[in-house]
């Protein structure tokens, strides 16, 4: 009964989400709710390796890169659709994901997580020094009529609202089906205990393979759509550690190792980081930006399993209290 | 309820006799890694404003004299100051911004060229006429945009500039200049002016000029000997480097450190052109050299510089440099080609724009006028030389305020 509850509640939060923009016809506000769905889609890719497996990545934006870069190139160099692109670039990342992993799962906890750290700015480096991929100029993606098939919209914003909304539901979905798989309960063994999941016979490393390379293609693919969306790359951008962390901080503030962490983290530091630089950013004083930090160490302190820690708590405490007024 | 009806009433006087506010976007990165450079620009932006829309007769501008826009009953400008943090994401998100929700009918900006590209790729869409100041990738221009102007000179056309210097310091002084070092960071900004380089100097050759060294560094790098005796053994008689202030410092430490004398060093503009380049080496820094857009030393020649400069001092606390000139210069020339239009219609201002030639009396080459692929084709350069840590014009001749230095001296007799 449960289960069915928490995936009502998920079907609920995908039909909010998609009514938003056409309720608000903001361009502004539908530009957030596109980096909204973005952002929480890769939360949710991130969360595959970090929440579940508990192996910590840094450096998911490699992989993100990796997305974008492919569809990119193939597109710029021979008018590819960004379509074909994005699974290329979903089945690169995985690729590149398990050859890079493979000796760095034998790092555990900090060391893994510096590893990846290390990893994605080798990665930034190569597409820096990369004449073919335009090297550190970056690339502008050429301005082609709105079409679907060259995933490119100029008249309104919806058509990359809804690419990024099925994207999204596909994220989450994935991780929803690799937490309630028996493949969810390896990984969650795996992070309780290594050497427990070891013990009771779980390959622990084909396992993390497997986490890395979906939570490594899921990132890809919403690289794809970014840069059609911004319609220009360069390394510094989409291999950037901001990338990188804003994945991890929005995952972490939300809640990690939930489906709905992500979705509640990118729905609070999104709009915080988007609205705030709106009226404030134009003064130069950097207040924007203080008001977004400031709220993440508050909620760091007082809350670190996250918002939906406190969800959680605040319920707990609202059965406890029924119980003893019973 | 007697009180409501008053506020009523003076709201409505308000909206009934308030002037029209014509409001322009202006996107820099008043936070982030650029952020001191921004802050400035915006301050540059916020004196033209001023000139703009107050009574400003000593400043002989076409929009000096009166207040706000004459061609448009005295409408006045509002520039729309957004943050982009150096991040492209955040300035392609601004510009639609501004122009879908303030309202903006012209935008300008973003200093990094990274940042520009796609931002005027928004106003393109929207068929709103973007200028872009002191953004110096020659891509921009290359790009074949119809909204897109653009009044620094690029790379490409710096490269020419430091050729023909290079020329007139071997006719006149005899300089005997022919071998050629390219020393950059690997980045946009150093890989295209290497480029530019190598495919200027084919026109050159015949001159005798030619590259005897290609150091490329990476960003972020923290020891340069290795570059540095490269450079060294290639025995360059200039120097031509790509570097920003944390970089271009280590490098002339490095120079003196293992004497490297060539005759010239002119850098792109980057880090020689931030004063923090005179405070960081003192004497070291002499006979350095590069283009600028402008320098303090030219205050004596050009009255009006020295106006705009005091205004823009009382504002920031120090003198007004090139990119930050160049932004300025961005904010009168759009507010002149809409007051030249009659009109905010976009066509109207885009063909004023195409066809008009802007009066810039605060730079040396006096006016902005745009080609047909929106570059300005006034180079607004002139070569400055550091002497005694002072940042002298010494190039073209007519602006000269010192004569160049075409040799470097000793490290040790300095």
């Amino acid at each position: 009964m449960n289960e069915i509850m928490k995936n009502r509640m998920l079907y609920l939060i995908f039909a909010i989400i998609l009514i938003l923009p056409f309720v608000l016809q903001d361009v502004n506000f539908q530009h957030i709710t596109i980096m909204f769905l973005i952002f929480a889609g890769l939360g949710e890719g991130w969360n595959i390796i970090t929440g579940f497996t508990g192996q910590t990545s840094f450096g998911h934006a490699a992989f993100f890169g990796i997305g974008a870069y492919t569809s990119t190139i193939m597109f710029y160099k021979f008018g590819i659709s960004p379509w074909i692109g994005m699974i290329l670039g979903a089945l690169f990342a995985a690729g590149i994901s398990a050859v890079v992993s493979y000796p760095c799962f034998r790092l555990k906890g900090h060391y893994f997580a510096i590893a990846t750290l290390a990893v994605a700015e080798i990665i930034k480096q190569l597409f820096v020094s990369w004449d073919y991929v335009e090297g550190a100029t970056g690339i502008s993606i050429p301005v082609k009529p709105d079409s679907f098939w060259m995933m490119q919209f100029h008249k309104s914003k919806i058509p990359y609202f809804l690419i990024a909304y099925v994207l999204f539901i596909v994220a989450t979905l994935v991780a929803v089906a690799v937490e309630k798989n028996k493949m969810g309960y390896y990984l969650k063994a795996i992070r309780e205990s290594h050497e427990a999941a070891e013990a009771l016979g779980i390959n622990t490393t084909r396992y993390k393979l497997y986490a890395m390379m979906i939570s490594s293609a899921v990132t890809a693919v919403f690289g794809t759509l970014y840069a059609q969306y911004i319609l220009y790359i360069d390394p510094f951008m989409v291999f950037g550690l901001d990338i990188s962390m804003k994945i991890v901080l929005l995952t972490v503030l939300g809640g990690l190792g939930s489906v709905y962490g992500p979705i509640i983290g990118a729905a609070i530091l999104i709009p915080l980081s988007e609205y705030t630089r709106v009226f404030l950013g134009g003064t130069g004083k950097g207040i924007d930006l203080m008001i977004y930090g400031a709220l993440i160490v508050i909620v760091a302190c007082f809350e670190p399993r996250g918002v939906l820690g406190l969800f959680r708590r605040t319920k707990k405490r609202g059965a406890q209290y029924a119980k003893t007024t019973a | 309820m007697r009180k409501l009806l008053v506020v009523f009433a003076v709201l409505l006087a308000f909206t009934v006799f308030a002037e029209e506010v014509i409001k322009i976007g202006a996107i820099f990165p008043l936070t982030g890694p650029a952020a001191a450079t921004g802050v400035k620009i915006k301050y540059a932006v916020e004196v033209a404003q001023e000139i703009i829309n107050g009574e400003h007769p000593e400043i002989e501008l076409l929009l000096g004299k009166s207040a706000g826009l004459p061609n448009l009953n005295g409408a006045k400008i509002q520039f729309v100051f957004a943050d982009h943090q150096a991040n492209p994401e955040l300035a392609m998100a601004e510009a639609e911004r501004l122009i879908r929700n303030e309202g903006v009918v012209a935008l300008i900006g973003c200093y990094h060229s990274s940042a520009t590209k796609p931002a005027s790729q928004v106003a393109e869409k929207y068929g709103i006429p973007f200028i872009a100041g002191s953004s110096s990738s020659a891509a921009l221009t290359e790009r074949g945009l119809q909204w897109f102007f653009r009044i620094a000179p690029h790379d490409g056309m710096e490269t020419v500039f430091f050729f023909e210097y290079l020329k007139y310091l071997n006719q006149k002084y005899n300089a005997n200049v022919k071998k050629v070092a390219v020393v950059y960071i690997d980045n946009e900004y150093g890989v295209h002016a290497a480029q530019m380089v190598k495919e200027k100097i084919k026109d050159y050759q015949a001159d005798g000029f030619s590259i005897v060294a290609d150091v490329k560094y990476p960003a972020g790098a923290t020891n340069v000997d290795i570059e540095v005796q490269k450079i060294k053994g290639a025995k360059p008689d200039a120097i031509f480097h790509a570097s920003y202030i944390g970089d271009m410092t280590m490098f002339v430490k490095k120079y003196k450190e293992f004497n490297v004398v060539p005759k010239v060093v002119l850098s792109y503009c980057g880090g020689y052109q931030d004063p923090q380049f005179v405070i960081n080496l003192g004497k070291d820094a002499d006979y350095f050299a590069g283009p600028n857009a402008t320098t303090s030393a030219l205050f004596k020649k050009m009255a009006i510089l020295a106006k705009i400069n005091e205004m823009y001092k009382a504002k920031s606390g120090v003198d007004i440099d090139g990119p930050t000139l160049e932004d300025f210069a961005s904010a009168i020339v759009i507010a002149e080609a809409i007051n030249l239009a009659g009109s905010t219609d976009p066509q109207k201002v885009l063909n004023v724009l195409k066809t008009g030639t802007f009066m810039a009396p605060y730079f040396v080459s006096g006016r902005i006028k745009f080609g047909p692929d929106g570059q300005n084709i006034y180079s607004a350069s002139v070569m400055t030389q550091i002497l005694d840590g002072i940042y002298e014009a010494v190039w073209p001749e007519q602006y000269q305020t010192k004569e160049p230095v075409p040799q470097f001296p000793d490290w040790n007799k300095r």
